[in-house]
């Protein structure tokens, strides 16, 4: 896997360096095309130059009814030849229609490797908090579909951070124990609020760690959440 | 008798002179958009070859709107009553 570390910008520069280049490409070709189905195809004057040929060519083609003949083949030929003007246009409409889907084609696949990369990127990101529910009914605190079972003091100080986060505030870990014990902030100290939150870290970080990484299956065992293909061991 | 004479005289001097001049030859023209096509037979002044004769016809046809295309032979006068049906209506015309 070539160049791993790639930002999202990265990604979306080089997108459109390669939708415009294949732009480019495409047009080009079909640019080319075009002109070579004009090229090879007979002009008007291809069947009146035949006509014209024969008639110089065969000394004996001289009488008038024979004359008038290869004139009338002249212009049926070239009423044949409008025809093909005719499909010229045709032909050359398709080839419009067919640069806009190739076109279409190219950027939806530029999309889909860009939301590749994306999606490879959340991934290695690890866990991405989408929803953080908080309920207090049944001590529990969800990240996205997974639910924690937290202590009361534990569910105390969760709250307090997300009514913190909710207001763009910062606690410190005074003001945290001021909040929870109802003291005056100047009587409460700084390492007990700090406890306050170690015990929250350590209580979340187990029961996270435990559902993402360290499974826990029950009178059987522990394992390794994660896919056999991933690991390396160096 | 001296006028049977003249004449044959007359006769006799003049028979080379018609029979250098009596040179024709026979071609094929076409005119484009749309292409039409005539063979035609047409009388030629000066020297009787193939190629001064399509120098000499090339200009006449020219003027009447044609273009010439190649010159099939040059003849004398017994060539001709064999091509006066084909040429039709282009028959001695430039």
């Amino acid at each position: 896997m070539p160049d791993l570390i790639t930002s999202a910008t990265d990604a979306r520069r080089s997108g459109t360096r390669i939708v415009a280049a294949g732009i480019a490409v495409i047009v080009g070709l079909l640019v080319i095309a075009g002109v070579g189905l004009f090229v090879t195809l007979p002009d008007a004057n291809a069947f009146n130059a035949k006509v014209e040929q024969i008639f110089v060519e065969n000394d004996d083609l001289t009488s008038q009814a024979e004359v008038k003949l290869l004139e009338i083949l002249a212009q049926s030929g070239t009423a044949f030849s409008d025809t093909l003007a005719g499909y010229r246009t045709t032909i050359f409409v398709l080839l419009v229609f067919a640069t806009a889907m190739l076109v279409a084609a190219l950027v939806f696949l530029v999309m889909l490797v860009g939301l590749n990369r994306r999606m490879a990127q959340i991934e290695r990101s690890g866990i991405q908090v989408n929803s953080l529910i908080v309920s207090r009914e049944e001590n529990t605190v969800y990240l996205n579909t997974m639910g924690f079972k937290l202590t009361d003091a534990m569910m105390e100080t969760v709250s307090i951070l997300a009514e913190a986060r909710l207001d763009d505030e910062l606690l410190s870990g005074a003001q945290i124990e001021a909040i929870i014990s109802g003291r005056l902030e100047s009587d409460c100290e700084e390492a007990a609020g700090a406890t306050r939150i170690k015990r929250l870290r350590d209580g979340l970080g187990n029961q996270l760690v435990s559902e993402l990484l360290i499974k826990n299956i029950a009178r059987r065992g522990y394992m390794l959440a994660i896919d056999k293909d991933v690991i390396e061991v160096l | 008798m001296k006028r049977v004479f003249y004449s044959l005289l007359f006769v006799l001097f003049s028979l080379p002179v018609t029979a250098q001049a009596a040179c024709y030859a026979d071609y094929k023209a076409k005119q484009d958009a749309p292409l039409r096509l005539h063979y035609g037979v047409a009388q030629i002044n000066g020297p009787c070859t193939a190629s001064n004769a399509a120098r000499e016809l090339q200009t006449r046809l020219q003027q009447a709107g044609w273009t010439l295309l190649n010159v099939v032979s040059v003849f004398d006068d017994s060539g001709l009553a064999e091509r006066k049906d084909s040429a039709g209506p282009h028959y001695l015309r430039y």
